[in-house]
């Protein structure tokens, strides 16, 4: 593994490439079809799979659907949230 | 004193140089070489004793030659200008320094809370987490609070800014040793940028001491030629600089010359490949009493005898379970220490060691399949306890001053090691031909992975110490009762019964152990006790080690000093302050201002009093009688407006704000997904599709994500089909000035001229009339925070300063947010601290909020059963039992149902009107209004008798305010 695969930039779809410091995490995301309970409580915990939501705050504020892989740190896709999927 | 002085005047090491310094350690001055760090210097001086142990103040010396030095922590500096926590063998000494001991009270010798140890009453592992919780804590808070921690804060920072760079190269090689060394040359060589850093102020490592020889060179010679080589293929070397952490292509190195903060340099560096040779740590082995002073790794011995001609001792014992024993041992002899014995724990020693053989002929006694079982003395050692492994009973004891003791060796693995090439004895290759050859390897390759194609030459061959043929020993046989005396982790004073005791409450995985007993957690950071503990809680668990793993590593890699982390002092430059339109009158009208993250806010006006606590109530009580304006503009304002608008503001607030008929505002809160209360403010219904929500000053930037979030997020059903709305930030378009008092309607129809006289007296209550002021925009609301009759206006920024001037010009002054929270109190308006993430609508008095059933965010987690149980917190005021008594926010409750607290204040704020002190607060629903409870405040001294009250303080009945609604 080398370093030049793991990622401090996000590509936003509105404003391309940018750094990480521009984006903040929001959350994990639950199952698809979680109780309002589960919303809060259950994340899926998978290691190489994790979607997450995250805002290009500092940026053009769109928020964001991400699918990362936490265990190499690489970014495997990224959907403005809300978008058809 | 003269016997000393000589022996620091003549000795011989690598580096030190024969000239004289002073310092003072205690009070008492010593001579050092010029070269000398804290602890070769006063182990010259034939000091041991170094410093307590944080829990049991046990007596310490030394025990590592480096950063991973666990007990040797001193105090530089006379107080204020002090720098705390400073690992002896890191610091090298200057002329006149001053040099404390830390963890004793009164002196090093006689410390008084050692005596709680006395007699072997110790504080085993949980101790802490069964004592940190009531009604104990309250016992033990004051014992604690003196005991905890490691040396004391300074008084004044004087540390000059570290210097932050940021650079990029193609290959990063942590560690200068063999086989960083060997990985800087290969990499060079390929055509690649390197970059070498090291932790210590000179390169070679171990060669520094170990009898080696490379490519036909001694180790000095093969040291300097590569240093010639790397010089002439322009690698950058960084001496004194520790790699500290990253986890992405970022690395963070920090310089810290002569261990201590000084001219301190971050470097934030992105390689685009990285080679980590960072070496490997030496063990202790457990045994009871091996935390005496005296008691030593061997390779720091090693290290005092090479690097500054101390010998440690007199008398030796050596203790291990590997060859390289007696390569050291040979070289201690040479240096003219006396060895009384080896002590192997295996059963064979290598057959390839012709050293054992001339050692036993020299007098030392080797013995195999042994171990020292303990030490023995007082403050220190007069011998130790040996006995062979298959008859642990058949004790013998031998004499001697010193144990120099080593269990094998721990990777130096940082949290880094996912992201890069590993090499040399961090990877295992202990012997130094294998090291050199793989760290040239990882340097190859990671030149390779910057793009680098041209990889002739070949790695450096050498033959220095044997390979250990080490053989895994954790501690030594021990009575389970003396296993209190088996230290593992000596900073933290973690033994093996510790251990055990986790296992046995439970704590099965290392990270709960770790935390149940604080293995690992000081600055030494498991570099020593990481892997020991983890083989005992093996050994105690009858797993495998492989199963039970070592917890996990976290940055900084070694203690960073605060200032380096605080960065650049930049005064604010790297943060906005955000000004409302009326900062310059405030300023240049005495106002005191505050920060409220990026604005700044009158806190009060010096007009009306020296300090924040006589203006306050000054204004306050202007207020109550004449009336008063405030700056409100920090408000935050986000504008919602579309067809959907009123439905998506039904579902993010928790009542609806489709019902709020135009021209109509309404107070509402918002709620986390969790249920709990998130935010409050005021809706006003602009049009039927737009809306203008108030946030929370200090909450309005989240709040503006939070908007943004779910005009998208489609988790929630109600909100899927949410699409036609647009959420705006006005924040910065609309200033806000609230105007409080019986004579606000006056003036306001004085100031925005006789045509609003009539929209002003109509206003009822959260009404609020849209015109012109001065030709522009402005909004006049009828809303009341203070309970006096109230208007708040928005306008436009540009005419601010004259609407402003204009209310002070018709006799309403300003007051600030000393008085705004006087006024809050009185009234039991919520403050701040109430929405502190932790109370749902019930427990801030919101029932009625609730019952209306609208379908929200966090709606449907409001029926959790927890959330309704009697131990739940309710809002409630509270005031003196005695009418006069101070009590402040932040103190603890305690009722007479149970010894814990049943709550705790939130705001406290003296009233001019009441005369009084007053307050809110969150107490248990189990107790009434009308209970007595304490106010406890054991750091400020508090301990006030207070009555539980309704919120609302002042004129319950709002009389205050309807008697005012009358038009004049
Ligand atoms: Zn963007």
């Amino acid at each position: 593994m080398t370093l030049a695969t793991l990622q401090t930039r996000l590509t936003c779809p509105f404003c391309g490439p940018r750094h990480l410091s521009e984006f903040v995490f929001h959350k994990t995301v639950a199952p698809p079809n979680a109780s309002p309970f589960a919303e809060v409580y259950e994340r899926i915990d998978n290691p190489n799979l994790s979607i997450e939501h995250w805002q290009h705050v500092r940026g053009c504020r769109s928020w964001l659907r991400v699918h990362r892989n936490p265990s190499s740190g690489s970014v495997l896709e990224i959907h403005l949230l809300g978008a058809a999927i | 004193m003269s016997h000393r002085d000589t022996q620091a005047a003549t000795r011989v090491g690598t580096r030190i140089a024969n000239k004289s310094i002073k310092f003072s350690f205690d009070g008492q001055e010593y001579l050092a070489q010029s070269g000398d760090t804290a602890a070769s210097a006063l182990l010259a001086s034939g000091v041991r004793e170094m410093g307590r142990s944080v829990k049991y103040r046990r007596l310490r010396g030394l025990l590592a030659a480096g950063p991973e030095e666990p007990n040797a922590l001193f105090t530089v500096g006379n107080f204020p200008n002090i720098i705390p926590n400073v690992s002896a063998p890191q610091l090298v000494l200057r002329n006149g320094m001053a040099l404390r001991s830390q963890n004793r009270w009164p002196s090093l010798k006689w410390d008084v809370a050692s005596l709680l140890q006395a007699g072997g009453g110790f504080l085993g592992a949980g101790f802490y987490y069964k004592t940190f919780i009531w009604p104990s804590w309250k016992t033990y808070e004051k014992l604690i609070r003196n005991l905890a921690g490691l040396g004391a804060a300074p008084g004044v920072c004087s540390l000059s800014p570290p210097k932050i760079m940021y650079a990029s190269c193609d290959v990063l090689i942590a560690g200068a040793g063999p086989a960083g060394l060997a990985a800087a040359l290969a990499a060079a060589r390929a055509g690649a940028n390197v970059w070498l850093i090291e932790r210590e102020p000179v390169v070679g490592g171990e060669l520094e001491f170990e009898a080696s020889e490379i490519d036909g060179l001694p180790g000095a010679q093969w040291i300097a030629a590569t240093l010639a080589e790397l010089a002439r293929r322009d690698v950058k070397i960084f001496t004194d600089t520790t790699i500290m952490g990253g986890s992405s292509d970022l690395i963070i190195a920090h310089r810290e010359a002569g261990g201590i903060a000084g001219n301190n340099a971050v470097y934030r560096m992105k390689p685009r490949a990285m080679v980590a040779a960072m070496g490997a740590v030496e063990r202790p082995i457990a045994f009871v009493g091996n935390d005496r002073p005296g008691v030593m790794l061997i390779n720091a011995a090693e290290k005092f005898l090479a690097r500054y001609g101390v010998k440690i001792g007199h008398e030796l014992v050596l203790f291990a379970n590997h060859d390289r024993v007696y390569a050291a041992a040979a070289r201690l002899q040479a240096g003219g220490m006396r060895i009384r014995a080896i002590i192997d724990t295996r059963l064979t020693a290598s057959e390839t060691i012709p050293l054992r053989g001339d050692l036993m002929r020299s007098g030392i006694h080797c013995l195999l399949n042994t171990a020292v079982l303990a030490t023995i003395g007082g403050n220190r050692i007069t011998g130790v306890k040996i006995a062979p492994l298959d008859a642990p009973h058949q004790v013998r004891t031998l004499a001697c001053d010193s144990v120099l003791v080593s269990g094998g060796w721990s990777p130096a693995t940082a949290q880094l090691t996912q992201s890069h090439f590993i090499a040399g004895a961090e990877h295992g290759c202990l012997e130094l031909n294998a090291a050199l050859h793989d760290g040239y390897t990882a340097g190859r390759t990671a030149a390779q992975v910057a793009g680098k194609t041209d990889l002739s030459g070949t790695a450096p061959r050498g033959h220095g110490d044997l390979t250990p043929s080490l053989m895994p020993f954790w501690r030594s046989p021990s009575d389970p009762i003396r296993e209190k005396y088996q230290f593992v982790d000596l900073q933290n004073d973690v033994t093996v019964a510790d251990l055990r005791a986790a296992l046995a409450e439970g704590f099965n995985d290392i990270e709960h152990v770790k935390r149940y007993t604080t293995l690992g957690v000081g600055t030494e950071q498991g570099r020593t006790s990481g892997l020991l503990g983890a083989g005992i809680v093996a050994e105690l668990k009858g797993d495998p080690l492989t199963k039970v793993i070592t917890s996990r590593e976290r940055p900084p890699y070694y203690p960073m000093t605060l200032s380096s982390l605080a960065g650049l002092r930049v005064n604010g430059a790297l943060r906005p302050t955000r000004k409302t339109a009326l900062h310059q009158w405030h300023e240049s009208n005495g106002a005191v201002l505050e920060s409220m993250g990026l604005w700044m806010r009158p806190r009060y006006y010096q007009a009306n009093g020296a300090d924040a606590f006589t203006a306050g109530i000054a204004e306050a009580r202007r207020v109550r009688s004449i009336g008063g304006i405030i700056d409100s503009s920090t408000l935050g304002k986000i504008e919602v407006a579309g067809p959907d608008a009123a439905a998506f503001l039904d579902t993010i607030y928790l009542s609806k704000a489709s019902t709020i008929k135009i021209g109509r505002s309404k107070y509402m809160v918002n709620l986390r997904e969790d249920g709990m209360v998130l935010d409050d403010g005021i809706v006003l219904r602009l049009a039927d599709d737009r809306f203008l929500a108030t946030v929370s000053s200090g909450h309005a930037e989240h709040m503006l994500s939070h908007f943004e979030y779910y005009c998208v997020a489609r988790h929630y059903p109600t909100i899927s089909d949410i699409r036609a709305v647009s959420v705006t930030d006005v924040t910065e378009s609309w200033s806000v000035i609230a105007v409080a008092g019986s004579t606000s309607r006056h003036a306001l129809a004085q100031v925005l001229g006789n045509e609003w006289l009539a929209k002003i007296a109509q206003l009822t209550h959260m009404d609020f009339a849209v015109g012109l002021f001065q030709g522009h925009d402005i909004k006049v609301l009828r809303a009341s925070f203070s309970g006096e009759l109230a208007f708040e206006l928005h306008c436009r920024p540009t005419h601010t300063l004259a609407l402003w001037e204009g209310l002070v010009a018709a006799g309403l002054l300003p007051y600030g947010l000393e008085a705004l929270d006087i006024l809050r109190v009185e009234k039991g308006y919520l403050v701040s601290s109430e929405i502190n993430g932790q109370t749902t609508p019930f427990d801030l008095g919101m029932d009625g909020l609730v019952k209306q059933k609208n379908t929200c965010v966090g709606r449907e987690l409001l029926n959790r059963p927890a959330f309704h149980e009697a131990s739940r917190p309710r809002l409630v005021g509270l005031k003196a039992v005695d009418g006069k008594s101070k009590f402040l926010a932040g103190a603890q409750l305690i009722g007479s149902l149970a010894p814990r607290p049943c709550g705790h204040v939130t705001s406290t704020v003296y009233s001019p009107t009441l005369k009084e002190w007053i307050g809110l607060g969150l107490v248990a629903r189990d107790y009434a209004l009308g209970d007595i409870v304490r106010a406890h405040d054991p750091l400020r001294s508090g301990n006030t008798r207070v009555l539980l009250v309704s919120p609302v303080h002042l004129d319950p009945s709002g009389a205050r305010m309807k008697s005012m609604s009358r038009a004049p």
